[in-house]
């Protein structure tokens, strides 16, 4: 693929991750994050939200990266294994969601459901092509 | 001194390979699984899809302080970008694991303690190492 396309495509990840970012912040209240672990031990709430601040931190430097040094995706060896990485991270976002999450849930949220099943799909091919396209 | 912290990163690569390694005694050494039984379905999926993805992060990490040092040690902006990065991730951990999570529900045993001093050991040598790559790449050696 064209790098330049590739640059374009890296920057529009960087704004689909700036959108789950803050879409994060949106699921604690709405999927009742507190009300959900009130009645867990101390330290398993804690984990849990260690565990949400760290995927959010990845997600905003991914977001930083793709938005301000597309390039990097592109340059060498390393930017290889990083764009690879990413494109497996959101691949398996894919499959989790598809076999792992409550069906049940899934069916009454459908919308959501298959606009995230989008969202990671595009990031999977976005950061895919990277791959394919560095050097 | 490049040959110095060409060691520390391999040293730092294996460390955060046995982290990885190590990390799946966690969940039985903290009894995640009937802890998180009384949560919704969706949430106790949520908590073990993150932390496989924590996980898959460290692993990554690990990846790329064995197989990346040339790239790490290589004096480029993105290099301080990314040890910069890594270094950030490893400081909050280190900040987590003296005034974060509440131990006390942790069964008190010599294993748990030797555990507990262990990873904050790593925790503390990767935040520093990482930080040193930082200075380093931004041609702090001259």
């Amino acid at each position: 693929m064209n790098p330049e396309l590739t640059s374009i495509l890296l920057r529009l990840a960087g704004l689909i991750c700036v959108g789950l970012v803050v879409a994060n912040f949106v699921a604690a209240p709405r999927l009742g994050y507190a009300k959900n672990l009130a009645g867990a031990e101390t330290l398993i709430r804690q984990i849990f939200y260690v565990h949400c601040g760290y995927i959010v931190m990845l997600i905003a430097g991914l977001a930083i990266v793709c938005l301000g040094w597309p390039k990097l995706f592109l340059a060498d060896g390393m930017a290889k294994a990083v764009s690879g990485f990413f494109a497996v991270f959101w691949a398996s976002r894919v499959v989790v969601q598809l076999t792992y999450y409550d069906r049940e849930y899934r069916r009454r949220e459908r919308f959501w459901d298959i606009f995230f099943l989008i969202v990671f799909a595009s990031l999977a091919l976005i950061f895919g092509a990277a791959f394919f396209t560095g050097q | 001194m490049k040959e110095l912290l060409n060691y520390g990163l391999l040293f730092a690569g294996f460390g955060l390979f046995i982290l990885t390694i190590a990390s799946f005694w966690i969940p039985r050494v903290l009894n995640w699984k009937e802890k998180l039984g009384d949560l919704s379905p969706l949430m106790r999926e949520l908590f073990w899809t993150y932390a496989a993805y924590i996980l898959a992060s460290h692993c990554f990490f690990a990846i790329l302080s064995f197989g990346f040092r040339d790239w790490l040690l290589g004096g480029t902006p993105a290099a301080a970008a990314i040890s910069g990065f890594i270094c950030f991730w490893w400081t909050v951990r280190v900040y987590l694991q003296f005034f974060g999570f509440d131990l006390a529900e942790v069964e008190d045993t010599l294993f748990n303690r030797l555990a507990k001093h262990l990873l904050t050991l790593l925790f503390l040598y990767l935040m520093i190492i990482f930080a040193i790559l930082v200075w380093w790449n931004l041609g702090g050696a001259g």
